[in-house]
């Protein structure tokens, strides 16, 4: 499987960030989106009109849509993550894969203007953007209420995977998460699961690290 | 004194040639709004009232300056060598101090928590002793012999190595470090970074390279960087008070920051405090 | 008001007065929720003009320090615990007990001066309510039994609009919202905004909390409203 990729972007992240979860090796394109406009090119317009990143092909299937690439990736290798074990479930996991796309549109968008300088009425994006987290916000504390860690139940779909990084990256638009405690702490499980890999602007849990003892001499006299 | 003191008189960086276009673009320096557009096929950069401002194409970016500049903006000798590879890495925008943006290109005991896996990794921690100076016949801050142990120092860089550097800061908001080339032993590899000042607390960086790589591809030594370079941008974007200290006691440095501290004496002594937090409030 | 005991008969007795976020009040100001600060993590909080990190160590201790490490002034909320420390996220700068610096990466030998100290502030829980303060007040902070932790919320308004909203004045509030004797804990913010601590009643269903939260999100809609319509 072919991702074309930019390591900027949240939506590409998302794709990225599934694959490591899973072990679903990619080979990665990578797209010069910025500076470049290469997702503009004449090459990238002829595998995908819409002008957007990512894009994944995989034998003759071209996929140009992150959630759908989400949704194929878990259907080929691990369809736990799928979230089909109920029909509420399964609904849920719809639900917040239509949210995602809204996320996209405000702080993704709010994220790009403040960033990389795209155009946008960035007052306008900011306002779509904190009522979206303010129902996440609420959703995610709901969940909490039923012993519930993640959005579409106790374990990990792809649903919040289709979330996490727009929200993880509300801070690059302008958009603090200090007012969202439940959101903190739904980051702060994705992050702990095993496999997790960052983009920019996401850092490592390095608590999950035990704090280093004193160096082996050897490594010292290495380094010296 | 005008706003902006000392810096008026320097030049910086307003975009990037090759994406200049007649009709323009509007941007800012030290709180004015400039316009910076493709005049007769040569680059053209004017202030809100329509006046001219100068101008210099250099390292693939527009300069100017808002005063009169006595010096010609500095030289980076290196990018003229032949078979090194050019890289215009693009802006990134950072609601921070100019300065800020600059003093973290120079730090390297980051590396293990903001770079985690790529440039810095524990335990490797240590910053062993280096070498820094304020080279009088040039004005400008030099540090050599740095030294730091890395998983991934580039993207050519393949497992742990020790990477040598050099920094160098060459104007109030400029900065080329020079770093160990894995596929070029003996020579270094030249990352710039050329900050924007649009006000005191919001700045467009332009980083730029000189590289001797001839298997990447382009697309991915341009990525590299602007990985680096958003892992910080979070950090810079958090750092209190937003404005740069420049006088000792706001902030607690220590051997491995010897750089800083250099650069920090170095603007006061210019007085370039455009950033800057002079006395602590 | 009987279900809420003698222990909060006179909240204002240990409740600070509203004030603009400015100035520092001098009794405990709720801050978080304990269950939203949970072992070995950090959240950012405020206290007037301070910006505070509150963390919770791997043993459980809760400590509420000034949100910038003397080092870089990173904001130190961003940070990590590791056991009983509190680290920044830029250069691992680790901070014990009393928010003593006690170990810095670059330098692994050495033992840092004394002088490099993350001030502190109280800090104190009670009905399971994260309470900070500059000064150690008199007594502890307030206890409400009955009632437990239930959401915090930031609303866009001035604390003294949200009070009346909720049908009363001050920083504590007992009142009925979506059928539910709740405690309101107010907590003035920068900005004009308020934060609101939310206790509902011991036991409730999950259905209840819902209507609940469904409740409260209304009436920050409501007050949001009239703000910007004063605005």
């Amino acid at each position: 499987m072919i991702l074309y990729d930019y390591i900027l972007s949240p939506s590409c992240y998302r794709v990225r960030l599934l694959a490591a979860l899973i072990g679903r090796r990619l080979d990665l394109w990578a797209v010069d989106v910025h500076p470049g406009q290469e997702h503009l090119s004449e090459p990238m317009l002829a595998l995908n009109p819409a002008g957007t990143i990512p894009v994944l092909t995989d034998d003759g299937l071209v996929l140009t849509e992150s959630t759908a690439i989400l949704t194929y990736l878990a259907a080929h290798d691990a369809p736990a993550w799928l979230g089909e074990d109920t029909a509420a479930m399964r609904a849920r996991v719809a639900q917040w894969l239509a949210f995602a796309q809204r996320l996209t549109d405000s702080a993704g968008a709010a994220r790009a203007h403040d960033m990389l300088l795209a155009p946008g009425d960035i007052d306008a994006l900011r306002g779509q953007a904190t009522q979206a987290l303010r129902e996440l916000e609420a959703a995610l504390s709901a969940g909490r209420r039923r012993g519930e860690s993640f959005l579409a139940g106790n374990r990990p779909t792809i649903a919040d995977i289709a979330c996490f990084p727009h929200v993880a990256l509300a801070p690059d638009g302008g958009l603090p998460l200090d007012p969202y405690p439940s959101i903190r702490l739904w980051m702060r499980a994705i992050r702990a699961l095993d496999g997790f890999i960052e983009m920019p602007g996401i850092h490592r849990l390095h608590e999950l690290k035990p704090e280093p003892g004193p160096m082996p001499e050897v490594i010292r006299k290495e380094q010296a | 004194m005008s706003e902006g003191g000392a810096m008026r008189d320097q030049w910086y960086p307003v975009g990037m040639t090759k994406q200049l276009t007649a009709q323009g673009r509007d941007t800012m320096l030290m709180g004015e709004p400039i316009r910076v557009a493709l005049a007769g096929g040569a680059p053209s950069v004017t202030d809100g009232t329509g006046r001219a401002l100068p101008v210099i194409d250099r390292f693939g970016h527009v300069w100017t300056s808002l005063g009169q500049p006595e010096k010609d903006l500095f030289t980076i000798p290196e990018v003229d060598q032949p078979g090194r590879r050019l890289v215009d890495v693009g802006v990134c925008r950072v609601r921070c101090s100019p300065l800020r943006a600059v003093e973290n290109f120079l730090d390297i005991a980051h590396f293990p928590f903001v770079h985690t896996d790529i440039l810095g990794s524990e335990p490797h921690t240590e910053v062993a002793r280096y070498e820094v100076e304020i080279r009088d016949d040039v004005d400008e801050v030099w540090a050599t012999k740095v030294k730091f142990f890395q998983p991934q120092a580039a993207k050519s860089a393949e497992g742990g190595i020790t990477t040598d550097y050099m920094y160098r800061v060459c104007a109030p908001t400029c900065s080329v470090l020079y770093k160990t080339c894995p596929p070029k032993p003996g020579e270094w590899d030249v990352i710039a970074l050329f900050v924007q000042p649009l006000t005191e607390t919001l700045c467009d960086v332009w980083p730029y390279m000189a590289l001797y790589d001839d298997d990447a591809e382009m697309t991915d030594l341009i990525h590299f960087q602007q990985m680096i370079f958003v892992q910080d941008r979070s950090v810079l974007e958090n750092q209190l008070p937003a404005l740069l200290p420049l006088d000792p006691g706001r902030e607690i440095p220590t051997r491995a920051d010897m750089t800083s501290i250099a650069y920090r004496r170095w603007l006061k002594r210019h007085g370039f405090t455009y950033g800057a937090q002079l006395v602590a409030a | 008001m009987g279900m809420m005991g003698a222990a909060c008969s006179d909240p204002c007795a240990s409740a600070p007065t509203p004030d603009t976020g400015d100035t520092v009040p001098t009794d405990w100001t709720p801050a978080a929720l304990s269950d939203d600060i949970p072992v070995a993590s950090a959240a950012p909080g405020q206290l007037g003009p301070h910006d505070l990190a509150i963390w919770r160590s791997a043993s459980g201790r809760i400590a509420a320090w000034a949100d910038r490490c003397p080092h870089r002034g990173m904001r130190l909320s961003h940070g990590f615990v590791r056991g009983e420390r509190l680290s920044c996220i830029y250069h691992g700068w680790g901070y014990g007990e009393g928010g003593q610096c006690v170990r810095i990466p670059a330098h692994p030998e050495l033992t840092p001066p004394e002088a490099i100290r993350v001030p502190v502030f109280s800090v104190a829980e009670a009905s399971g309510v994260i309470w900070v303060a500059e000064e150690a007040p008199d007594g502890p902070p307030p206890e409400f039994p009955g009632v437990v932790a239930f959401r915090s919320l930031q609303v866009s308004a001035a604390p003294e609009a949200l009070a009346a909203a909720l049908g009363g004045t001050g920083t504590v509030i007992e009142t009925v919202l979506g059928g539910a004797q709740v405690v309101a804990l107010i907590q003035p913010l920068r900005g004009g905004a308020a934060g609101l601590h939310l206790l509902a009643p011991e036991g409730s269903d999950p259905a209840a909390l819902d209507a609940l939260s469904a409740e409260v999100e209304a009436l920050r809609r409501r007050v949001e409203a009239a703000e910007e319509m004063t605005a």
